[in-house]
């Protein structure tokens, strides 16, 4: 233990601390004693010691004791008149300067004392501190591990969900495609053997069959729209739309369709994946208006807010109740019934996956009878490289 | 009828060989078909081993080959086939449920000569089938090697 560590070691017991004290003087005593013994000139540096020893290791309280004690004996041993308090005249400026001396003793001791007691609370604060710093890096550390392992959980997930993909794709497939093909045979060999209740009942299996088949296709598709990555170029909506209408007519000819195409500007989007996006939008507005004598379809641009531009697809069909607004582009979501209007119901879910993927909205306004029109908003070209990047 | 390559098919669905070859039948290309149920099969006929140890030299004219198979899965299969000096001038058709652009990609790079996702429908199943049949089996010019009928 080194020696200025005294002070803390004896600092536990007060009462140790002024028994040092005592102690000291009591020792100066003695050599003062012995000085006087051997006739010395000078009594008072024992006590001087003494005090300058007790203030040392013993803190403020001590030294003064140690200053008590030191003057009282002086002054009752040494100090003529000797064996008595009393202070002669003359020896009034030594026992003033004496004093004055133990005190400025006490009082270094006591700065001493502070100093040393800052510098421990400072100390103390440093070290609640590095084990605090140590503690957050311990939580950090264990919050990095748990998203580590959140990552992998997840990537596992993910691969589970890809090879659940692939298992339907391959697997659901087949039995389905055994179904139709025994069906159709069946149909082809018993044809005279059946009655109309029966080649009825082949039909239906075979449609429903047929059905599933397309259920299984568009439900593929869109779970590849997640996974695939887009590949990012500048896109001529006008001409996309063009495209995709006059490919659309082809299918729709004997009706009266009216179309309508704005000027639309070019975007930064996954071409393939918008097409989806405007074939999906404008097929929906075609069937929409089946019942229609004169079908009304217009393909336009609003601008958006600042930095998005929406494009939208109006017509005069059917509509649906705003109410069930928000199902309309959930997966499987219909609003109206399979023998009125055909569909998977899964459309307008690949719309709004592959605009989220693309940084942008998608909403839809219509009332019943009344005609729909939905829009979608995609980030203008300066802004898509960043929104796109923070959709994924 | 023109001349006939023989055409190997490997499929481990009952139903499906039996949908292909009523595919094949209706065109009267059945007679030329061998069906092996596993990759392992397969194999074993291309080497003739096993099985396969006694039968008449030469290749199929094309080989119809389904990607999930037990034992030994098509990828597999393809693979060896490619890698091996007789065999690899066999043309391999791919015919499988598989959408899978991974399954096409993988495929392809090891060197197949055909994709085909088999189709739901029936009619278009059958017609996929007869296609393939009737081309590769009579209509293209086989490697030198290959089994032919008359």
């Amino acid at each position: 233990m080194a020696p200025w560590n005294l002070q803390s070691r004896m600092g536990g017991s007060r009462l140790l601390r002024y028994g040092f004290s005592a102690a000291c003087v009591a020792i100066a005593m003695g050599l003062a004693l012995v000085f006087r013994h051997y006739r010395f000139r000078e009594i008072a540096p024992p006590f001087n010691l003494a005090i300058a020893v007790a203030a040392w290791y013993g803190g403020v309280g001590p030294s003064v004791l140690a200053v008590v004690l030191s003057a009282a004996c002086f002054d009752y041993f040494f100090s003529p008149p000797v064996f008595s308090f009393a202070i002669s005249r003359e020896d009034f400026p030594s026992f003033f300067v004496f004093t004055a001396w133990a005190l400025l003793i006490a009082s270094f001791a006591g700065a001493r004392r502070r100093i040393e007691d800052d510098l421990s609370r400072a100390r103390d604060r440093l070290q609640v501190e590095v084990e605090q710093r140590k503690q957050r890096e311990g939580e950090i550390r264990k919050l990095n591990q748990k998203l580590a392992n959140r990552a992998a959980e997840l990537e596992s997930s993910n691969k589970e969900l890809e090879s659940f993909a692939y298992s339907v794709s391959h697997d659901l497939r087949a039995p389905l495609r055994h179904v139709v093909g025994f069906s159709e045979l069946l149909q082809k060999q018993a044809a005279s053997l059946l009655d109309d209740k029966s080649q009825r009942y082949i039909k239906t299996i075979l449609d429903s069959a047929k059905k599933m088949g397309k259920l299984i296709d568009d439900l593929l598709s869109f779970s590849r729209i997640g996974r695939a990555e887009t590949k990012k170029s500048l896109v001529n909506l006008e001409q996309l739309v063009k495209d995709v209408v006059s490919e659309i007519e082809q299918e729709t000819r004997g009706r009266e369709i009216a179309w309508k195409i704005d000027a639309l500007p070019v975007c930064y989007g996954d071409r393939s994946m918008l097409m989806l996006v405007l074939a999906n939008l404008v097929s929906n507005a075609v069937k929409f208006t089946r019942m229609r004598t004169r079908a009304e379809i217009e393909i336009g641009c609003a601008d958006g807010d600042n930095d998005d531009l929406e494009v939208f697809v109006r017509d005069n069909g059917a509509g649906f109740d705003m109410q069930y607004a928000n199902k309309l582009f959930g997966v499987f979501q219909r609003l109206h019934r399979a023998d009125e209007f055909e569909g998977t119901g899964i459309g307008l879910a690949t719309v709004q996956r592959i605009i989220h993927r693309h940084g942008g909205k998608v909403r839809a306004e219509g009332a019943v009878d009344q005609g729909a029109t939905f829009y979608f908003s995609l980030p203008k070209a300066q802004h898509s490289e960043v929104r796109a990047a923070n959709a994924l | 009828m023109n001349i006939l390559g023989r055409i190997l098919i490997v499929e481990d669905d009952p139903r499906d060989v039996e949908l292909t070859l009523t595919a094949l039948e209706e065109y009267n290309l059945a007679n030329a078909v061998v069906v092996t149920r596993d990759g392992q099969e397969a194999l074993d006929y291309l080497y003739r081993r096993g099985q396969f140890h006694s039968r008449s030299d030469g290749n199929p004219a094309v080989m119809l080959l389904d990607l999930k198979l037990p034992k030994v899965d098509g990828l597999e299969v393809l693979k060896q086939v490619r890698s091996d000096e007789d065999l690899k001038m066999i043309p391999v058709v791919v015919l499988t449920s598989s959408h899978e652009e991974k399954d096409m990609m993988r495929s392809y790079k090891l060197g197949v000569n055909a994709y085909v996702v088999k189709p739901v429908d029936f009619h278009e199943f059958v017609n996929a089938v007869k296609e393939l049949g009737v081309f590769w089996a009579v209509i293209n010019e086989p490697p030198p090697g290959s089994v032919r009928k008359r």
